[in-house]
């Protein structure tokens, strides 16, 4: 997947991901991606709840040795 | 300035019915599904994620005159809206240290009965709804479905000056983990539990031992067959005034049948406990359960949920002369879907069969207890 920008978030507590990744949002153009790696257990359900509020698209979440990866479009 | 405040705080709080408004920045979905709860406790949701860029949207939905607690999963970002609160000019703001997953560990002890012969303690865990017990006579105490916080009741005892000589657990525990094991490891005292239940590590099953007597205790073991529930859960009858009722009995009315999906069958055992066993009961007896579904309805003047078996069984009509079928109707008709979170995985820990680290012990146990889940108000 194309990524505009990716966000290392990882070693991050909670809030700090989703402040980080909200501020690099800010800065791309609606259809735009943005990727997301945190390693934040809670990170997930939270992406996935802001994602939905600011009608941003989650396209895809992986998790690969303890690191979770999240690729989301701007909203227009 | 903020403050934190610990779980004991916020329990103090809650059982002493004080006022306390609470700001929960979790997502929507963990706070309709679990949150903190009291008579005088009023919380609103609003994900911290919405806090980012500012808290003056929501200034206006805090009253002014009660203390604010923000509360999130963990902490961190309970504390990040808790700072901007105090920036925007709020006064007495507090958040939750370690956050919904200290809430969800913490204990009160409260004493629930004292004679001559024996000392009894509950220990309410309040984010979880989960009851467990510590009865002490002559230096020895015995334990009733202990957490897994096995520090909490090896610290009681010290303070009694007792030795933990027996452990038991009603049945085996879909909603939490069992300390049982690592508490007799740690004390080597006796365990003991159905050996229906199919648990694989050793103990003393409760099918060959139905009495445990102790210095002034004497404790009988009232075996209910209730597959569906579990295969092999218990009650035990103390000195003929308490009841230890495990999740067969609560204060608001009887347990759920459902959760092995064989509703019917465990519906008739449940018929032939409370008409047989208990029926014979005084109604002066003590009732004491292994859950609560509200803390507010279910605690008793005293601070602890109980009640006498005869408030009990006037408050429930299922338990007054109902023919057998028309009893195992009704329950059957109440029973519900919703299960407690990851319960397969907490049976197969509290089996033996599988094997969990703390953290994800802490993980599983995260979220409500559907055990007991309002079943008094259909």
């Amino acid at each position: 997947m194309n990524s505009t920008k990716v966000i290392d978030a990882k070693g991050l507590a909670c809030p700090m991901p989703i402040v980080r990744t909200k501020k690099a949002m800010d800065e791309l153009a609606p259809g735009e991606i943005l990727e997301v790696h945190a390693t934040d257990k809670g990170s997930k359900n939270d992406l996935t709840a802001w994602a939905g509020s600011t009608g941003h698209e989650l396209l895809k979440s992986e998790e690969e040795a303890g690191v979770f990866k999240f690729w989301i479009k701007k909203g227009e | 300035m903020i403050t934190m405040m610990t779980a004991k705080d916020v329990g103090t709080m809650v059982k002493h019915k004080e006022e306390l408004f609470i700001l929960d920045v979790r997502n929507q979905t963990d706070y309709q599904d679990w949150r903190i709860e009291g008579e005088q406790v009023e919380s609103i949701n609003i994900p911290y994620f919405d806090l980012i860029d500012g808290v003056d949207g929501v200034l206006d939905q805090i009253p002014a005159h009660k203390k604010l607690l923000v509360v999130c999963a963990k902490e961190g970002s309970s504390k990040f809206v808790a700072e901007q609160l105090a920036e925007a000019g709020l006064e007495q703001v507090a958040y939750l240290q370690g956050g919904m997953k200290s809430w969800s560990e913490y204990l009160e002890q409260v004493l629930v009965f004292a004679d001559e012969r024996m000392k009894v303690y509950q220990f309410l865990r309040l984010g979880k709804g989960c009851l467990s017990y510590m009865v002490v006579s002559g230096g020895e105490a015995l334990v009733i479905d202990p957490s897994r916080f096995t520090d909490v009741y090896l610290d009681a005892a010290k303070h009694e000056g007792a030795k933990i000589s027996h452990i038991v657990d009603s049945h085996l525990h879909a909603d939490h983990i069992s300390g049982g094991k690592q508490l007799a490891q740690m004390t080597g005292a006796d365990y003991y539990m159905m050996k229906s239940e199919g648990a694989v590590f050793s103990f003393k099953p409760l099918e060959e031992h139905d009495r445990i007597r102790f210095a002034q205790v004497d404790l009988r073991v009232l075996a209910v067959k209730t597959p569906g529930h579990t295969p092999g859960s218990v009650s035990f009858f103390v000195n003929d005034k308490l009841l230890f009722s495990g999740d067969t009995l609560f204060v608001g009315g009887l347990g759920r049948p459902d959760l092995g999906g064989k509703a019917a069958e465990w519906a008739q055992d449940l018929y032939d406990t409370v008409y047989g066993k208990m029926a014979a009961m005084a109604d002066d007896v003590i009732v004491l359960p292994g859950h609560y579904a509200e803390l507010d309805r279910e605690v008793n003047e005293s601070g602890y949920v109980g009640a006498q078996l005869g408030v009990i069984r006037a408050a429930n009509e299922l338990m007054n002369q109902q023919d057998k079928k028309s009893f195992v109707d009704q329950v059957v008709a109440q029973a519900k879907t919703e299960t407690p979170p990851n319960f397969e995985e907490i049976i197969a820990i509290n089996r033996g069969v599988e094997e969990a680290t703390a953290e994800r012990q802490q993980e599983l146990e995260i979220g409500p207890n559907r055990c007991a889940l309002h079943h008094t108000h259909e």
